[in-house]
């Protein structure tokens, strides 16, 4: 089946299988690789990207599912001032270590500082919850997302 | 050479340039925007999808073994059986036990018997459920002592002993007799699944009739490149193999490595095509190696003055279906068996056995996790019995310059547990915390847990790194080694020796991925040995390349060599400051006049060496030294814990960059509160039952406690660059019994076992401890 939707801001439209998954459509359809596939199961969150504004885990949203609506991975925030802010905050304090999850953790954030600016660490916590990170014990990942929102 | 020392006497200064300072890693950038790239980024369209078919019982033999209704199906390329490997079909790391494809008998639920080749997913896992096995099942031992029984039948031909090991120090006997009190206990720890987040993967094409190219996830590329060529029955130099980046590996990847490589490679070149392996989820935790499980009976003697007196210890290390690793990790359990404490007599009886399960494997701390649980768990214990304090009975024993370990080695230097030990009790305000606080039904407790790790391979095996730095035309630098970047940044403090060394800025550095056509084996990403090693043979590689560098400015100055100045990558004569050149312009000059470019580093830290009769002798040339201290709140009505705070300690030798370490620490401390709280592989007759990260449930950000500023305490080791010595490993080991410890003074329950889940902790105080 044809699927339309937005992807980073452009419009596309793409034929898949109803029971592809938006992971793979990106993945491998679209060639968009910095979403990531670690559990196909909806509990790791390397996958996560915006679904209309709203962080989802990609491997649990089938490809007709996103007919009209907007996409959006890291890749179509590279210079948005809110990512800016955060990608400079987890360079400085560490918080990227295999940097395999980093994109969803990223997404998370993002999400998260657009809706609150200004978030407690329990805020942040709870916002990243879904996006599993074994490298960092998330020390540092809380920490520069409290920086980044401080810059904001 | 004292590489300690390279600052001061070869350098000619005082002062570092980048060592010691955190920069912001090289390669964060393009992580951060989803640019790196890991090994199924490489993937290209057309690959063939390779799958395995897995064993089905636990133990049995295979009775018929037949193809040719998956071969029947449209996109099936090939199916591959052991009898199709054009090599050894045998793919045991330490000992051959392990067929690389099953083909007469099966040891667990998960060994491989076939691979299946087809163009697409789904025509590979319909492929993989038609082929059909036929087996005649054999009884299977799951436990320890099931497989240790007299009458149990044996799963591989010597029996159920993989192996053994031993230490005689002293008489144990007399040692127990002058103690004053004595404690025993039996200490259980679980399989740990790594749950790194990329699965395994392995992608191998074809490169003419002689050659293939694997690309994969790893932590030693020169072991997949050895297995691989064994496999195929091949020269090594036939066999190429590049570690792209690895979304966290924990030990795992070094295992999987070579058998998820060896079987894409295979595929590849049998079919002439590119071909890749890629694990899900469930494969990744069912099926590959975890943390070896172990049972440690532990008796400790000490006397009226807090002195230890004897230590008798019993492992019993459950291999699974293979020994893979065990030789190294009983050996390590079996050396490091007292935790860091001197202790006169010492008798320790390792063990490892074979069951019918999917088999243990490296994972970071190694076996010292489970080791410094029984000892630091037994120190608190005595210290109750004592009615001392735990960190001044602690401080009474602890190894400093001049003591020696279990295995009777002498510690010369780079000692700095007790500066670990009397560093987090001082952050932590230790004698306050310890007082009893409690509110309704919560109450707080304190522990602390202590660890050291040896560096390098165990047994005394042979050990070395090696690496290679190019000047390039330009002044940028290009750095080699095969020490793998995993998430720990390993190679980051790599080049950062060697720009400190050279007097290079860190942005003229670009770091290679490892590639095993480029350079020769610089062994593996494994045993703390990383950076002591690899570090060193970097050091070695520049300072050759200093040489170089300073005999060209010096001829170019007209100027003594000692007079040369290389910092910020300028070469400047330190007597006249208008003679100074770019690193570029000095690189151009080497060039046409024929000063060497490149340099190779090699390095081999002293033998180590020891007595199988005793188990006495040099264990390792150094050791990694940490304490923790750990804060708890314990909720008496649901058992439930909450790690509130950690003070982090550790002798680093030297901090060559202290954010990646804060790094290690960090993600050592959420491993070491997952298998301390929660994680446990769950086994059902043999078949893993929470093969997925809904039930095998890791920490996530709501885990996360406060955690105090790191205490980096430095006593270099004299034979690695700058007396750097590994920090990964050993941030786990001292996790687990603070965490431990903090419940027993919260509760005075003493565990045994871990996971402490909030179940057992509940069930325990509701039959008033144990």
């Amino acid at each position: 089946m044809k699927v339309s939707f937005q992807l980073n801001g452009k419009d596309i439209e793409v034929e898949a299988p109803g029971n592809r998954a938006l992971l793979d459509l990106l993945r491998d359809d679209l060639g968009v690789k910095s979403v990531k596939k670690g559990c196909e199961n909806g509990e790791c969150g390397a996958c996560t990207v915006l679904l209309d504004g709203a962080p989802v885990t990609s491997c649990l949203v089938l490809a007709p599912q996103v007919e009209g609506r907007a996409v959006t991975t890291i890749d179509g925030l590279v210079d948005d001032p809110f990512m800016v802010k955060l990608r400079q905050a987890f360079l400085e304090d560490g918080a990227i270590q295999c940097g395999f999850c980093t994109p969803g953790v990223l997404i998370s954030s993002y999400a998260l500082l657009k809706g609150n600016p200004k978030p407690t660490a329990d805020e942040v916590k709870k916002a990243i919850e879904g996006n599993l990170c074994r490298c960092t014990g998330y020390v540092a990942i809380i920490k520069a997302i409290l920086h980044a929102s401080e810059r904001i | 050479m004292e590489y300690d020392k390279i600052l001061e006497d070869l350098l000619g200064r005082k002062e570092f340039l980048i060592v010691g300072k955190s920069i912001i890693r090289t390669d964060a950038l393009d992580k951060a925007l989803g640019r790196a790239k890991y090994t199924s980024d490489y993937i290209q369209p057309g690959t063939v999808v390779v799958k395995e078919v897995y064993s089905t019982h636990p133990h049995a033999l295979i009775k018929r073994l037949d193809t040719s209704a998956a071969l029947e199906i449209p996109g099936v390329l090939a199916v591959y059986t052991g009898a199709d490997v054009p090599g050894e079909n045998q793919i045991g790391y330490a000992m051959p036990d392990q067929p690389f494809l099953c083909d007469e008998k099966v040891h667990f639920i998960g060994d491989p018997i076939a691979i299946v080749c087809a163009e697409d997913e789904y025509a590979a896992q319909e492929a993989r459920d038609a082929v059909v096995v036929e087996y005649d099942p054999l009884p299977a031992n799951f436990t320890i002592d099931e497989t240790l029984a007299k009458d149990a039948i044996h799963i591989h031909e010597g029996g159920n002993i993989a192996l053994t090991s031993r230490i005689r120090k002293g008489d144990v006997e007399k040692g127990f007799s002058e103690a004053k009190v004595e404690v025993e206990g039996t200490y259980e720890t679980p399989y740990q699944d790594h749950a790194y987040i990329e699965p395994d993967v392995a992608y191998a094409f074809p490169e003419g009739a002689g050659k293939v190219t694997v690309i994969g996830a790893m932590q030693s590329p020169f072991l997949v490149r050895e297995k691989v060529a064994g496999v195929l029955g091949w020269n090594l130099n036939q066999v190429r193999v590049i570690q792209a980046l690895t979304g966290g590996a924990f030990g795992g990847k070094d295992d999987t490595g070579p058998l998820v490589s060896a079987k894409a490679a295979m595929a590849a070149v049998k079919l002439g095509r590119p071909a890749a392996l890629v694990y899900d989820r469930f494969e990744v935790t069912a099926y590959t190696p975890k943390r070896f499980p172990s049972r440690i009976h532990l008796r400790t003697g000490v006397d009226k003055d807090g002195m230890l007196t004897a230590t008798k210890v019993d492992i019993k290390l459950d291999c699974g279906a293979y020994a893979n690793r065990a030789p190294y990790w009983l050996w390590r359990q079996t050396v490091h068996a007292t935790g860091p404490y001197e202790v006169p007599n010492v008798h320790v009886d390792g063990t490892a056995v074979y069951t019918n399960k999917v088999f243990g494997g490296s994972y970071r701390g190694f076996g010292n996790l489970a080791v410094h649980f029984a000892v630091d768990s037994h120190m608190d214990r005595l210290a109750n019995e004592l009615g001392m304090d735990p960190v001044e009975l602690r401080l009474r024993n602890v190894l400093t310059v001049g003591k020696r370990t279990a295995s009777n080695q002498l510690l010369d230097h780079s000692v700095g547990i007790e500066e670990c030990i009397r560093g987090v009790a001082e952050a932590s305000d230790w004698a306050e915390i310890r007082k009893p606080r409690r509110k309704g039904n919560k109450v707080r407790g304190v522990g602390i847990g202590t660890a050291h790790h040896g560096i390098s391979t165990s047994r005394g095996a042979p050990d070395w790194s090696a690496a290679s730095v190019i000047l390039n035309e330009d002044g940028s630098f290009t750095y080699r080694t095969s020490i793998c970047e995993l998430g720990q940044g390993t190679p980051i403090g790599h080049a950062k020796i060697v720009a400190e060394i050279v007097g290079a800025k860190m942005e003229a550095f670009h770091i290679e991925i490892p590639d095993t056509d480029t350079m020769a084996n610089a062994r593996p990403t494994h045993g703390s040995r990383g950076l002591a090693l690899g570090g060193t043979a970097a050091a070695d590689a520049a300072l050759k390349l200093r040489e170089q560098m300073v005999n060209t400015a010096a001829t170019l100055f007209e100027c003594e060599k000692d007079r040369i100045d290389l910092r910020n990558s300028m070469a400047s004569c330190k007597d006249d400051p208008s003679k100074k050149m770019a690193f570029k312009e000095l690189a151009h000059e080497m060039y046409v006049r024929g000063a060497n470019p490149a340099a190779y580093g090699f390095f081999t830290p002293p033998r180590r060496f020891f007595d199988p009769e005793t188990g006495l002798g040099v264990s390792y040339p150094a050791y990694t030294f940490a304490a923790t201290v750990c804060e708890v709140e314990v909720d008496l009505e649901t058992g439930q814990v909450e790690i509130l705070k950690i003070w982090p300690a550790m002798d680093v030798g030297k901090a060559i960059d202290p954010l990646l370490i804060d790094g290690q620490i960090h993600g050592a401390i959420s491993h070491g509160i997952g298998i301390a709280l929660m994680e446990s592989i769950r086994l059902d007759a043999g078949e893993v039952i929470n093969p997925n990260l809904t039930d095998y449930v890791i920490p996530s950000s709501m885990d996360t406690p406060e955690v105090a500023e790191s205490i980096l305490v430095e006593k270099p080791y004299r034979h690695s660059a700058f007396g750097a010595k590994g920090v990964g490993e050993p941030a786990i080991i001292s996790i687990v019994p603070a965490i431990s410890n903090a419940i027993y003074h919260a509760t005075g329950v003493s565990f045994n076992t871990i996971p402490i889940t909030a179940e057992r902790l509940h069930a325990a105080l509701r039959r008033g401890g144990q």
